[in-house]
């Protein structure tokens, strides 16, 4: 199949792993998912040591399915990202380790206190499941299946965030107060979740000829602003000064590029952001801690299906 | 090694076709199974195989169905109230097959 026949019949679920697909098109779509599938890896890292500082036993549960549910998203989307015959998994989860893999941009940050934690389990999991809600309908169908499971998922991940914003915002004043700060700081991380206007956005153009993006960046930021911010404001939460948003007669948003620190934004795209740094060796050094398990179910593997075996035996 | 998992939800169901997962052994395979995919949803029942073993045929392949007109062989062909609600529903089942059936070829083309 060549590109232009791809950009034809680009739909969703159109394309599976019995068609062949242009090299551009697999490249496109193995970035595309490898970024998905490290960001819910880091994201689960990030929120792990809240399973022991959570205050209570139901949200420490909670937390602990939660970071349990993100790794297994993660091993769904590296599958759909392999059978695109580019990388395999071993390679991804290198490259991640080694500090050459993408992901987003608010799982760079430390989460130090748990005021913050519905910052990313609130805002960020709802930015990124207005996304996946999306991408289930993407063309490579490994991936929209991975979206099924992962939006089934989701919904409690974005409630318990939720719950946890909800019980922050009607505690105590100091309870209250810390809250709003860390809002104020993650929000503007969080309106850049939806990375720059669509311009300065290289790859979007060819992802969504190819039906692999389903809408593109503006159009989420809108949505995610539609639905979020009036949740914000119901629970107290004053929206920060800055970036500055202003809300469009046709129910767009413009946000002003300026008031966001973009220098700060594609130090984090290129993995350089100090904070993110550590945060990818420390789950580097978890993935080596259990590389004898991997070693071993290597070597079982080759031991009963490898080279060792009879191609013919009779 | 690749294996495709299939998911029974409840006794008396089909097996369906829900994902797969890299183990080196089935024992290990039906293990990440049961962690990957039976954890939220429900489920009575997985099996796993190994990914080569599936053979797979499809609409590029063969005309399932027929190409010819077989409206013969299905229940609205007959122009008669139905004798029995087990006959209304055989009849109700064809014709929404019927109705994907055409929706499918006439997509498809």
């Amino acid at each position: 199949m060549d590109i232009e026949e791809v950009k034809q019949r680009a739909g969703p679920r159109e394309f599976s792993p019995k068609d062949e697909m242009p090299e551009k098109y697999r490249k496109a779509a193995t970035r595309m998912i490898q970024f998905h599938a490290n960001s819910e890896i880091m994201g689960a890292y990030l929120e792990k040591p809240f399973i022991r500082q959570a205050p209570s036993l139901d949200r420490k549960l909670a937390f602990s399915a939660k970071v349990q549910d993100e790794i297994g998203h993660g091993q769904l989307l590296y599958r759909a990202a392999e059978s695109l015959g580019i990388k395999t998994r071993d390679e991804m989860l290198d490259e991640l380790a080694e500090g050459k893999g993408k992901f987003l941009n608010c799982f760079h940050y430390p989460m130090d206190s748990y005021v913050e934690t519905p910052m990313i389990a609130f805002f960020v999991d709802g930015a990124a499941m207005r996304r996946q809600a999306t991408l289930k309908s993407t063309s490579w169908e490994p991936y929209a299946h991975a979206m099924d499971k992962v939006c089934f998922e989701e919904g409690f991940h974005v409630k318990h965030g939720e719950a946890i914003l909800y019980e922050l915002m009607t505690g105590s004043k100091k309870e209250q107060e810390m809250t709003q700060e860390a809002f104020d700081e993650w929000w503007p991380r969080i309106i850049q979740f939806f990375g720059p206007t669509n311009e300065k956005s290289t790859h979007h153009g060819f992802a969504s000829e190819v039906g692999l993006k389903q809408m593109s960046n503006d159009d989420l930021r809108t949505a995610f602003l539609n639905a979020y911010i009036p949740k914000a404001e119901k629970y107290g939460l004053e929206i920060p000064e800055e970036p500055r948003i202003s809300k469009n007669d046709d129910g767009t948003y413009e946000v002003v590029e300026e008031d966001l620190d973009w220098d700060e934004f594609f130090t984090i795209a290129k993995n350089d952001y100090e904070p993110g740094v550590g945060q990818i060796n420390g789950r580097k050094a978890a993935q080596d801690a259990v590389e004898w398990v991997r070693e071993s179910l290597d070597s079982h593997e080759n031991r009963l299906y490898g080279s060792s075996q009879p191609q013919a035996a009779d | 090694m690749i294996w495709e998992v299939f998911r029974q939800e409840k006794s008396g169901d089909y097996h369906k076709h829900c994902g797969n997962v890299h183990a080196p052994d089935r024992e290990m395979a039906l293990l990440f199974a049961e962690v990957q995919h039976g954890r939220r949803k429900p489920t009575n029942s997985l099996w796993v195989t190994p990914q080569k073993e599936i053979g797979e045929v499809d609409t590029e392949d063969a005309a399932f169905g027929g190409t010819t007109d077989k409206s013969y062989r299905w229940a609205m062909t007959y122009n008669f109230e139905a004798a029995a609600s087990e006959v209304e529903e055989s009849e109700s089942e064809q014709a929404s097959a019927e109705r994907e059936r055409k929706a499918q070829i006439e997509g498809g083309s």
